[in-house]
């Protein structure tokens, strides 16, 4: 996929993989939060 | 640049989803449903239906409504369209082409004389990503989607991290002696054999050195963190990602065939994929394809990636000293690069995510501390005796004839530790103990007792064991986003990225390639029991 973002890349919206990480690790506790006190 | 574009495809998206959820619920779709068979995915259309829909709807009215400017609020709003693009997708392949197929194979049957569908595994993982790859390389993702095809990496990594919280620490125990010992002997010799037949090619130090990480580690993610510290340039680490991607998506597809046709199980697969296949997102899809109704394959294969990025760091260091001895010897000036430095900030966090989730998980706090595959021993009064929907009580303690069928057949019992669990389970009318519940499915396993008896231990065993709730909706999400991600992945794969690859690296990398995959199977199939 050519890059015809100006922020990212082909792959991935955020500026680093590292960024990407963080976001998952953070999203990944928040789903866990929901389903520890929602389920 | 402004990534908001003006058009009415989410809006349409949103009414369809909500549209189809509400004539599920009204039960005009009860036709369809049962012909196509999937009743058991009634609920999850209801729920994901309103939930996207609505969701689309929203963000449908927002590209028609809103006078985007560039910034923040543009570039993150924007991605929410390609998002339930990805999910449309998600939905017709799995509620619609899956089924379909299936009852295909099943009618064709006959006259083909074998079931098409399931020799060319067509269910809902393989053909999600064919349906992305076809839709990016025939019809272009539409220009409001792209920026949220880009998510479907961050759905995968966030599906690995979730994944954390189903195992147990019998689990990790028994399948991480089994990876490290596999992932040591293929990923140290795929990337010595590729350092090798380099050399012996005359590849640049910083070609092989990078070719040799993507090959013999994670793939992508393993080839960018190696770069920097055997100085790879962009066109080497093309090449190196063109061979991985071509490589990892032909085996994506191939490896569910030959593990079905080889009648492989869930463990021997999941340690077959995670050792052979290069690539971690591809290996992912290659578990979920072989096991689509379940993610226990998932499961082991993920260990053994994540067992393998584990093994980043080593490699790293160690190409960082085969690089500066081979640039010396040839009397090359080697700019210094600090590897440590490297590995900390290339390593790839999201693993220790799916660590973290694991040590949250392993506290008790989703299912009881010593749960074995999101099931646990639970005899209590409170667990046994139930009430159904009309709030008739339902009691799970053995019936007397049952007791009595298992008297008459203890003396079939030769071992004294299953008879004496056997023994109590008759006085007390349900199994006392751990222990005992284990002494009750060996006795299953063994056959020993007639047909009727070994019924009743199952239902005996069956009533004991549970599956803790919040583990299984963690099982459907986890589930669902490794279904966004591969879609997604799908619609990554594009033609061009793919012809990156070629020359050299493509022939020492297929050649590699090919020598992991053949030589993990045998070592799987010979080494590996089904159950471990």
């Amino acid at each position: 996929m050519e890059n015809k973002f100006d922020r990212g890349s082909a792959l991935t919206i955020f500026p680093s993989d590292r960024h990407e990480d963080l976001m998952a690790l953070a999203l990944s506790l928040a789903i866990a939060a929901l389903v520890y006190f929602l389920v | 640049m402004v990534y908001t574009q003006r058009t009415v495809w989410p809006l349409v998206i949103g009414i369809i989803m909500v549209g189809y959820a509400y004539l599920v619920q009204s039960g005009q779709l009860e036709p369809v449903i049962k012909f196509l068979n999937t009743g058991r995915y009634v609920g999850e259309m209801l729920t994901l239906g309103y939930a996207f829909g609505g969701v689309a709807i929203a963000a449908g009215l927002w590209h028609l409504v809103a006078a985007p400017r560039e910034g923040q609020s543009d570039y993150y709003f924007s991605t929410i369209a390609g998002v339930m693009f990805i999910m449309m997708v998600a939905f017709v392949v799995k509620w619609g082409l899956d089924p379909l197929m299936a009852n295909w194979g099943r009618d064709a049957q006959p006259t083909l004389g074998f079931n098409f569908a399931s020799v060319m595994n067509l269910n809902y993982v393989v053909m999600g990503i064919l349906a992305g790859i076809i839709v990016v390389n025939v019809f272009k993702v539409p220009g409001w989607a792209e920026n949220g095809v880009r998510l479907s990496r961050l759905g995968l990594k966030t599906g690995v991290i979730l994944l954390g919280a189903l195992y147990s620490f019998a689990e990790l125990a028994q399948l991480g002696k089994l990876s490290v010992i596999l992932i040591g002997i293929f990923v140290l010799g795929s990337v010595w054999l590729v350092l090798i037949i380099g050399v012996r090619r005359n590849l640049p130090n910083s070609m092989t050195g990078v070719l040799s990480a993507g090959v013999g580690v994670c793939g992508v993610s393993a080839a960018v963190a190696a770069a920097p510290v055997v100085q790879a340039k962009s066109l080497e680490i093309a090449y190196t990602i063109g061979t991985i991607l071509l490589f990892g998506v032909l085996c994506m597809f191939l490896f569910p065939i030959v593990g079905k046709s080889l009648g492989m199980g869930y463990v021997q697969f999941g340690a077959w994929a995670g050792t052979g296949i290069l690539n971690s997102a591809q290996v992912a899809g290659a578990a979920l394809a072989f096991q689509p109704g379940g993610i226990e394959t998932l499961k082991v294969a993920e260990i053994f990636n994540i067992t393998r990025v584990l093994f980043l760091p080593i490699i790293v260091v160690w190409l960082a000293i085969w690089y500066v001895r081979r640039e010396q010897a040839a009397q090359r000036d080697v700019q210094k690069v600090d590897a440590m430095q490297v590995v900390i900030s290339k390593f790839p966090i999201f693993v220790l995510g799916f660590i973290l989730m694991f040590l949250l998980s392993s506290t008790g706090i989703f299912a009881p501390a010593r749960h074995y595959q999101g099931s646990y021993f639970d005899n209590s009064e409170k667990a046994l005796i139930k009430k159904d929907r009309s709030g008739k009580e339902i009691n799970n303690h053995l019936k007397a004839e049952e007791t009595a069928r298992l008297q008459k057949e203890l003396d079939k019992v030769k071992r004294d530790d299953q008879k004496a669990a056997l023994t109590r389970l008759i006085e007390n009318k349900k199994v006392m103990s751990e222990e005992d519940d284990a002494m009750v499915r060996g006795v299953i396993n063994s056959k020993a007792l007639s047909k009727e008896g070994t019924a009743v231990l199952s239902k005996a065993h069956r009533v004991v064991r549970h599956t803790a709730p919040k583990i299984a909706q963690f099982r459907d999400l986890i589930a669902w986003f490794f279904t966004f991600g591969l879609v997604g992945l799908g619609m990554q794969i594009t033609m061009s990225s793919i012809r990156q690859a070629g020359g050299q690296p493509l022939v020492i990398g297929s050649i590699v390639g090919v020598i992991k995959a053949v030589g993990s199977l045998i070592v799987v199939m010979l080494l590996v029991a089904e159950t471990i």
